[in-house]
């Protein structure tokens, strides 16, 4: 984890791009989609095969935000054409990038939740935990808590929610597991802990595969 | 660390004078007329005695130690008074004085230069800019602004002066006990934080009460409020809900992240049980002083008419608590006193028979049963003003004596109060809280009722209120059982 930082540090990045974000959120104990970055067409052919279609792609670099209103987002490609004809888009955007990001398309059964840390001038860095997707600003269904948290308190967390009954299981889609949640949430508290360089986080959207979260985004701001 | 400076054996007061509208006016008199229980130093060069006290010039001219010092005379003396105080091994002092980083950069620099004194010679320093402390204890009323409750279990932090006296004087008016009382004011020295550690390890406090305007050291406050709450429970109300956050985010968690709703998981993760208003403080601190802590969430509901019974319901309902039925044994112990047509169910609806007996018995048979852990009593307090009234106009009208009303005004009132002592008996037997609420409160009427036992009963307005309570010291149990099992 220090490695990523480091290099990001020494670049004077102001952010990780989204491989070394996923990176870093994996080591942390979060669950995030299996994904590979491509440096050319034929390493994006071979990693789409590898995970199997149909596959993401997406522009990768720490400079990049609102990637998907500059058209840097493909999804649920099928075919090694889709793939193809993909990467040549991303990348014939003339936008600088690390490469290009292969990622596994799951699907989701439309809940999202958030995830993510700021630093309060007062309290110092705490994790939130919330209602994801397009509504989050909207709805502002969000708890927050200084870190380190303790299991306790991340069940907590959830159980704050208006819209916690999502977490349970809704419409056909069984109960999220709330352990492997909880998990992360304590993960997640202990990296920003840790590692005092890292400003703020986002993990936007978490979806729910099944009955697991996995964040399919995730952005990490580092300090100036 | 602090624990001599809230109970010293001898005080004395910079600036102490008999002048009206003085600091050290208020805050000698305060002490004397309080009757503290220790010697007591007024210095002041400029005038022989104070309130009969010899005076001395300086601290350093006191013959005997001094445990605590006030300074009340203007910032500019400040470090001079210091170092008097550092030459005579006084380490203890409440800095009345304003003028300081409340004022702007000039007064801050001092203040800079006082935090590094103490810093270096170890100076536990309350203020400046307080209001002063108070422990009933000791009696040892030392606030500017003069009131003085009674000695309890209650102990209070607040960043606010004007605050800390509404909150002293409600306890005084209504008869609630304080243990300490501090106005931390510009808190260069000692921190919130640290008067909590204090009071955490302080035999004598039982509920802890804060006003929070801002928070210097967030991560060591989190530490000390969530080990405090294992032990006793804190009460705070915080200025600025309405805050945004910083414009400076660059990310959609900081956009969320006023500081507010920071706030409000830091009294999660804490236990800490916020208020949202003034009164809900006072009528939480009451709470929390006077009942046994709830075990459970199931409410049982007497009540002296049927439309509060269904709103009382409603209200826990909406914050979680739940209403059972009504256990079949106790609907035959009241089918031989109710009318036949009375509901069978909780709430349990008396209709609207005032008859102290009846409640006495349906209490006692709810409280005892294990189908519920609190038992919310509507209506029969208070509703003695009915009977009174009728018979205030008989008496207008002429066709009753007055001492006739008299008596029979007496004789209601020892039927409430015997049944509010039942009450707290009942409360001791069964270990539940037992909450009342009142049809018609009088001005002259208690809202707590203390008859010395383990308990006191709290008359509420409103059954929001009431309810209200209920739900947050249910809450606090959980948080304390769910960490006290993981850490046990």
């Amino acid at each position: 984890m220090r490695e990523i930082l480091n290099q990001a540090i020494a670049k004077r990045q102001k952010a990780l791009s989204e491989f070394d974000s996923k990176q870093l959120m994996k080591m942390a104990g979060i669950p995030v989609s299996r994904n590979y970055l491509a440096k050319s067409k034929e390493e994006a052919l071979d990693y789409a095969q590898k995970l199997g279609f149909p596959v993401v792609l997406k522009g990768c670099s720490d400079t990049l935000t609102h990637k998907t209103e500059l058209g840097m987002v493909k999804l649920k490609l099928k075919t090694k054409e889709d793939v193809a004809n993909a990467y040549d888009e991303i990348t014939g955007k003339g936008i600088p990038l690390d490469g290009v990001l292969v990622q596994e398309w799951l699907d989701g059964d439309n809940r999202e939740f958030v995830l993510g840390s700021i630093k309060d001038p007062q309290f110092g860095p705490c994790v939130m935990f919330g209602l994801g997707g397009v509504f989050t600003e909207a709805l502002q269904d969000v708890s927050f808590r200084v870190a380190p948290i303790t299991s306790i308190d991340a069940y907590e967390m959830m159980d704050e929610l208006r819209t916690k009954k999502l977490l349970g299981p809704f419409r056909g889609s069984p109960a999220v597991d709330k352990e492997m949640l909880a998990r992360a949430l304590v993960g997640l508290s202990e990296l920003i802990n840790t590692y005092e360089e890292i400003a703020e986080i986002d993990i936007n959207p978490i979806i729910i595969n099944g009955d697991k979260p996995v964040a399919v985004d995730a952005l990490v701001i580092l300090k100036q | 660390m602090i624990e001599s400076l809230f109970n010293p054996g001898s005080v004395a007061v910079v600036g102490a004078s008999e002048v009206p509208l003085k600091w050290g006016t208020y805050i000698a008199s305060n002490i004397l007329d309080g009757k503290f229980n220790g010697r007591f130093y007024p210095v002041n060069p400029n005038v022989p005695e104070v309130f009969g006290y010899k005076t001395y010039p300086s601290l350093l001219d006191i013959p005997e130690p001094v445990d605590l010092v006030f300074i009340t005379t203007p910032s500019k003396t400040i470090m001079h008074i210091l170092q008097d105080c550092i030459e005579k091994g006084i380490t203890n002092i409440v800095m009345i004085t304003s003028g300081f980083s409340e004022t702007g950069k000039e007064g801050a620099m001092l203040e800079n230069d006082i935090v590094a004194l103490a810093q270096s010679r170890g100076l536990h320093i309350v203020g400046p800019n307080t209001m002063g402390i108070v422990n009933t204890h000791c009696s040892l009323y030392a606030t500017g602004t003069i009131t003085r409750p009674k000695p309890g279990g209650i102990s209070i932090i607040a960043q606010s002066g004007n605050l800390g006296f509404q909150i002293l004087e409600w306890a005084r008016s209504q008869n609630i006990g304080i243990s300490k009382f501090v106005g931390s004011g510009n808190e260069a020295v000692l921190k919130i934080e640290d008067y909590l550690e204090y009071y955490k390890s302080d035999s004598e406090t039982k509920v802890i009460l804060m006003y929070i305007e801002g928070i210097d050291d967030g991560k060591s406050f989190v530490e000390i409020a969530k080990n405090t709450s294992l032990k006793k429970p804190i009460i705070a109300l915080k200025a600025g809900r309405t805050e945004i956050g910083s414009k400076a985010a660059a990310s959609h968690t900081g956009a969320l992240a006023g500081s507010y709703s920071v706030f409000k998981g830091v009294v999660q993760q804490t236990g800490i049980v916020l208020a949202e208003s003034p009164k809900e403080l006072l009528s939480l601190s009451a709470a929390f002083d006077s009942f046994p802590l709830p075990k459970g969430n199931r409410i049982g509901i007497v009540t002296l008419g049927g439309g509060w019974g269904v709103i009382t319901a409603d209200e826990c309902v909406e914050r979680g608590l739940l209403i059972p039925e009504l256990p079949q044994s106790i609907v035959e112990e009241l089918d031989k006193r109710l009318p036949p047509f009375w509901s069978r169910g909780n709430p349990v609806d008396l209709v609207g028979q005032p008859d102290f007996q009846i409640f006495k018995d349906a209490v006692e048979l709810m409280v005892a049963n294990d189908a519920f852990d609190v038992v919310i009593v509507l209506g029969i307090i208070g509703a003695k003003v009915f009977a009174l009234r009728a018979a205030e106009s008989i008496l207008n009208l002429g066709k009753m004596e007055k001492s006739i009303y008299d008596d029979f005004m007496k004789s209601l009132n020892v039927l409430e109060k015997e049944f509010l002592d039942r009450l707290t008996e009942l409360m001791a037997i069964y270990n539940k809280p037992i909450v009342t609420v009142s049809f018609s409160k009088s001005f002259e009427d208690e809202t707590i009722h203390d008859c010395g036992g383990r308990f006191k009963c709290v008359i509420y307005d409103t059954p929001e209120e009431a309810v209200l309570c209920v739900a947050k010291m249910y809450n606090y149990y959980n948080y304390v059982t769910k960490r006290s099992m993981v850490y046990a």
